[in-house]
């Protein structure tokens, strides 16, 4: 099982970055290398159990499944369920985290997974990176800093 | 129930920080308000259910046992048992965090307690800004790079 690690520091309130975030359909609003999203069979995105469909910049669609969100605990979990990515038993948790002498919060991203043993490092380093990563510096910018 | 917490981020990679909070026996050399700390019955300070018993500055005694340790997680978390506070059933947690993009660190130090009615707020702030604010600034000057 390979596991992918990212944290990061953002300049504004866990409310107002949850707010961003919290919208499973919400992505090409606020990632860069997401183009476009729906959700399937017309369903709300904060119904737990939906499915969205979106491409990324490069053309290739994923369809991802919301399998748990906690407005209490700011924190939203899903499992990819088609991507060309090369990926099984794909499950991914975005949180934040309030940081309480400061506004601002810490947001972690993770990701646990299947995959060809020879695959391993480069998928680790591609999520990690151009996913998790660019998100966190795509909010950075975004709330200033 | 009252609920307390305080978290920052420091400028130090995990490790380093953990290395100063890990020891249950060692906040006496950090924590400003703790003038002395020793663990009960020769046990050591990762031991779980291991006691400390602390004195502090102004002179009070308390005693507090440890919980749970967890290197994998940098986490421990601990009770308080006897005090001159009215903080009952008293349950403290203490996490750490990587923030990757920069090797610092997230602190997350929190807990829960009941008191009589009326005093929630001053032990609140007591607990929030004496106890884990203050020792967050202590541990900051120590591992900080200047």
């Amino acid at each position: 099982m390979a596991k992918v690690y990212e944290s990061s520091v953002i300049n504004a309130p866990a409310d107002r970055v949850w707010a961003q975030v919290r919208d499973f359909n919400g992505l090409p609003h606020w990632h860069p290398r997401i183009v476009q999203s729906r959700i399937e069979q017309d369903q709300a995105s904060d119904k737990v159990g939906c499915v969205r469909n979106f491409r990324l910049d490069g053309g290739a669609t994923i369809r991802e499944k919301l399998l748990a969100l906690s407005d209490y605990e700011y924190a939203c979990t899903y499992s990819i369920l088609q991507s060309p990515m090369g990926v099984e038993n794909y499950v991914a948790t975005l949180k934040l985290a309030p940081i309480t002498d400061g506004n601002r919060c810490f947001a972690e991203w993770t990701a646990e997974f299947d995959c060809a043993p020879q695959d391993a490092a480069a998928l680790v380093e591609d999520i990690g990176t151009n996913v998790f990563q660019a998100g966190f510096e795509a909010l950075k910018r975004r709330f200033g800093g | 129930m009252v609920k307390v917490e305080r978290s920052t981020v420091i400028n130090a990679p995990i490790d380093r920080v953990w290395a100063v909070l890990r020891d249950f026996n060692g906040h006496d050399s950090w924590h400003p308000i703790v003038a002395e700390s020793r663990i009960e019955d020769s046990r050591t300070g990762d031991m779980i259910g291991a006691v400390r018993r602390f004195r502090l500055r102004d002179g009070a005694e308390l005693r507090e046992q440890l919980l749970s340790l967890s290197d994998r997680d940098h986490a421990f978390s601990y009770c308080l048992y006897e005090t001159p506070i009215p903080l009952l059933n008293y349950v403290a947690h203490v996490r750490l965090k990587p923030v990757t993009d920069r090797d610092r660190t997230f602190w997350r130090w929190w807990s829960s307690f009941l008191t009589p009615p009326g005093r929630e707020r001053e032990l609140e702030r007591m607990v929030g800004e004496d106890v884990y604010s203050a020792g967050i600034a202590a541990v900051r000057k120590l591992v900080e790079q200047r």
